[in-house]
């Protein structure tokens, strides 16, 4: 009775968690276009609902009631596998994240995440990883040349960073000694482990930039070289799927693990711990800053070349990783 | 000023050769060289008397005369600043190839082969410019009619299944290219081996018009490239020999459509050459300020096209920005935005509306705020700089091999600027900087596009300041019988009226005569070679683009690079394919 309880509370739980992202995701594309448009002097969408705010709803309907071309050529399965490969291990992390401690409403204790694993860390770096494959299933599929070069690209550049971000996640883990995101949390409740592990920090932000494709990093979809890279076949909702799972929901979640791992998660802002302010508000702020900051460079900057930005990876920093696992040991010795 | 070749050096020519016909001219002065000769003329000009920098080389038919057609070239000496043209005639249709003395004869040869059919003894690879392989003719000859000949049956284009076909309903029309022509024309120009040959366009956001690109790849590197013209060729060239000479300025800005006041300029300066026209003080001015205003226009563009190329997405809305307000001055002064149609033969078409020199002045005064925005953004950003510094590195002998001109040349260090070597319009009356590159690399060419900004502003600040003190004053020299009277004349003097009826039915009738005039576009060098035999138009209109060789340079700057320099790269040499392909 008590496992079909935990069932059913678990399967609401990730109901929720993935309506709401959805619905979440959606709105952080209004989110960047207004922030796009403001940044280019101009006001962004504007006429669908008060001040664009339906635009998204919009959007949603044309790209779902689009027609779906499927080019004669392609390897059919995979070319369908693409698109879900790239969402679905997006969306799974969530079930690593958490939102907050838990809180009673109503005498009901609720838990604001899906599972606490004691692999947390882990289980979000693999998941990051096999949605890359959605990348490179599209561009082999799509049998085109642009897609596919669009894809080799990104699988260059994936060998570089992933390296680098297994390493700097390290300094972290070391600190609170666990894995699971809950306790990494717990663990900064006196100081963040920004401190310690700015390095680590650099290489992060590097590595979110290149693994959800925004600029200067975003070279598997140059559209001025290679028209759209990989998506350059799909249409429709399949299409859809691609910079949703990686502008938006991957963007979010990891700058939701940043903000675990180096910001103290739902912790307060050092001496404002008396304002009478909810932890998880505490938590989205953080996370909201870090994805505005990402916005920011996005709209920003030009896109470096794919051998640069493998130089950059291996010669900088997975260098800067390691030093910072470094630094962090002798904290640890030094501090406890 | 003298331009064209001094007499002592076509004393010693002279000597050296024999049977040397000089044609001595202000505009022009040539040397008709017999085939055998030629190559060695060509040599003694390049390395005995510095005529190094190659311009240009095209054909002129003359269907009565035998041989038939005559081949032109003309070179410019960068130390003194001399013109020098070469003419040849083409005995059995054919010339010797120059392309082993100046590599920017290979396009070149090839579109006199496409357009005339005249071979060229020596080129390696002697295939169609613009047209498509398995074309039979060559249309810029005379016998060609100007629609074409009707050889194809193609009821498709007239005939619909329910409808009456029209009165002049033919279903024979022009032969236009099926894909098998195409894919004969890609696989002649492609050396195919085990590597990916990637199509980059003709409809490619990269290639900022129709262009379509060859790269044979290994991996991201591009092995060879190969390049592809013609799919915005209108034959400009044609359609002059058949209109008068005000008829064709509007063509003038369709071939450069960011720029088109300058080709408006550089278009008429030649023509008022050539009919002995010398427009009004004012008038002067006036073109001046046109033509830098589009020149920032026109860097504008490139500006912001170029780094959307590169990934800086913000920065292309910034410049459309102040491009926005140079098109309503435009629009403001010409009536027209873009294609504005605003210089006329002997001056302007309109004088300068009120507050339009209030507008320019507020301009000239927000605008370096914004030039430094751009740089804050771009000039000093490591990514900036890692995309463009020593990518597409142009040497100094590339330049005069070339032909390249315009800022492509100035990166490279060579002080070549048409508003310096043969000031036209009031360009020898302002005072301005000709900014030079080091390198030769992308960057170098960006920083020359930002500078050169800042010294069109000043030149429009000091033709505003003249300005300023000709209110009222004339704006057009209808006095001269080959002028077209201003509107309000045509309607108030009957003697107006019946010049403008002739004029524009007979054209502008001048003695037969040569000139080749050019002016600096944003692109490069836009030279117009006119031949008049007195007709009231053309016998032969030649128009010397400068993206057109300065896009040429681009199989050997991108040879060993990645394709991603291949934006950076073409997005400095910043061709525009309305004048590439004319």
């Amino acid at each position: 009775m008590e496992l079909l309880g935990t069932v059913v509370v678990l399967t609401i739980k990730s109901l929720i968690f993935i309506l709401v992202m959805f619905l979440g995701a959606a709105y952080l594309t209004l989110l960047e276009r207004k922030f796009a448009g403001h940044v280019q002097q101009r006001p962004g969408p504007l006429h669908v609902g008060p001040h664009g705010l339906l635009q998204p709803i919009a959007d949603a309907l044309k790209v779902l009631t689009k027609e779906d071309l499927v080019p004669d050529s392609v390897d059919k399965f995979l070319f369908y596998l693409a698109s879900l490969m790239a969402f679905v291990p997006a969306i799974m992390i969530l079930a690593v994240v958490p939102f907050g401690d838990p809180f009673t409403v109503f005498g009901v204790e609720i838990k604001p995440y899906i599972t606490d694993l004691n692999i947390g860390v882990l289980l979000a770096l693999a998941f990051g990883s096999i949605s890359l494959y959605g990348v490179i299933f599209a561009g082999w599929a799509s049998n085109s040349k642009y897609p596919m070069i669009g894809s080799l690209r990104k699988a260059a550049v994936l060998i570089g960073y992933e390296v680098a971000l297994g390493f700097a996640m390290v300094g972290p883990i070391m600190m609170a000694g666990s894995f699971s995101l809950r306790e990494i949390v717990e663990a900064q409740q006196n100081i963040w482990f920004i401190i310690p592990n700015i390095l680590a920090f650099v290489v992060i932000i590097f590595c979110i930039l290149a693994e959800t494709g925004r600029t200067p990093f975003d070279v598997q979809e140059a559209e001025a070289e290679l028209v759209g890279g990989y998506i350059t076949e799909y249409t429709g909702m399949k299409f859809g799927l691609f910079p949703l799972a990686e502008w938006y929901i991957a963007t979010f979640v990891l700058s939701a693990i940043t903000v675990i791992l180096f910001f103290g998660g739902w912790n307060p802002l050092p001496l404002m711990g008396w304002l009478p302010i909810p932890a998880i508000v505490w938590f989205f702020v953080k996370v909201f800053l870090l994805f505005m900051f990402f916005l920011w460079v996005h709209w920003t900057l030009p896109r470096y070349r794919v051998d640069q930005i493998t130089e950059l990876a291996w010669k900088v920093m997975l260098p800067l990783a390691l030093a910072n696992i470094l630094v962090v040991a002798i904290w640890i010795m030094i501090f406890g | 000023m003298q331009i064209w070749i001094s007499s002592e050096e076509l004393e010693s020519v002279k000597n050296q050769f024999e049977g040397i016909n000089v044609e001595e001219g202000e505009n022009f002065t040539s040397l008709t060289v017999d085939k055998n000769s030629l190559l060695n003329l060509l040599v003694y000009l390049k390395n005995s008397l510095g005529y190094k920098h190659f311009i240009d080389l095209f054909c002129i038919d003359y269907p009565l005369h035998k041989p038939r057609f005559q081949g032109i070239y003309i070179l410019f000496n960068p130390e003194k600043n001399r013109r020098v043209a070469v003419k040849c005639w083409a005995e059995e249709d054919s010339l010797p190839s120059v392309v082993h003395i100046w590599k920017g004869a290979k396009w070149a040869e090839r579109e006199a082969w496409d357009m005339f059919g005249v071979s060229f003894d020596g080129h390696e690879n002697l295939v169609r410019m613009f047209l498509w392989e398995g074309y039979k003719y060559h249309p810029l000859r005379k016998d060609f009619p100007l629609k074409g000949i009707e050889d194809t049956y193609l009821p498709s284009l007239n005939l619909r299944p329910d409808e009456i076909p029209a009165h002049n309903y033919n279903p024979y029309h022009t032969k236009v290219p099926t894909l098998e022509d195409i894919e004969r024309t890609q696989k002649s120009r492609m050396e195919k081996k085990n590597q990916i040959v990637l199509n980059w366009g003709p409809l490619h956001p990269g290639t900022h018009g129709t262009i379509w690109f060859l790269f044979d790849m290994e991996g991201e590197y591009v092995k060879n490239c190969d390049i592809i013209l013609g799919q915005l060729h209108r034959g400009v060239e044609k359609i002059a020999e058949n209109l008068t000479y005000t008829q064709f300025i509007p063509y003038t800005d369709r071939m450069d459509y960011i720029s088109a006041l300058c080709s408006q300029v550089a278009y008429v300066n030649a023509v008022e050459k050539l009919l002995g026209i010398d427009p009004p003080e004012k008038a002067k001015y006036i073109r001046t300020m046109m033509c830098e205003l589009q020149r920032i226009n026109s860097h504008l563009l490139w500006l912001g096209t170029f780094a959307l190329d590169l990934g800086a997405l913000t920065i292309f809305l910034y410049a459309f920005r102040e491009r926005e307000k140079i098109m309503d001055i435009i629009e403001g002064i010409a009536g027209i935005r873009l294609n504005s149609s605003y210089i006329r033969i002997g001056g302007v078409a309109k004088d300068l509306p009120d507050g339009a020199l209030d507008v320019i002045s507020h301009f000239i005064k927000d605008f370096p705020e914004k030039l430094e925005e751009y740089e804050t953004i771009l000039t000093k950003n490591r990514v900036w700089l890692k995309r463009n510094v020593d990518v597409g590195i142009i040497k100094k002998d590339d330049v005069y091999s070339y032909g390249l001109t315009g800022v492509v040349a100035r990166s490279a260090g060579i002080p070549y600027d048409i508003r310096m070597v043969q000031p036209t319009d009031a360009y020898d009356k302002v005072d301005f900087e000709i900014p030079l590159g080091k390198v030769g690399d992308c960057y170098d060419r960006y920083l020359l596009r930002m500078e050169e900004m800042r010294q069109s502003l000043s030149i429009i600040a000091q033709c505003v300041e003249k300005l300023k003190n000709m209110e009222g004053k004339e704006y057009i020299a209808t006095d001269y019988s080959n002028v077209l009277p201003t509107l309000e004349e045509v309607f108030n003097s009957i003697e107006s009226m019946v010049k403008d009826f002739t004029l524009r039915v007979y054209g502008e009738k001048t003695t037969d005569g040569e000139v080749y005039l050019s002016g600096e576009n944003p692109r490069g060098e836009l030279g117009f070679y006119i031949n008049s035999k007195g007709e009231g138009r053309p016998y032969r209109m030649r128009i010397r683009s400068g993206a057109f060789y300065n896009l040429q340079i681009f199989p050997e700057l991108i040879k060993g690079r990645t394709i991603a320099d291949a934006v950076a790269i073409l997005g400095s040499l910043d061709p525009v394919v309305g004048e590439t392909d004319r």
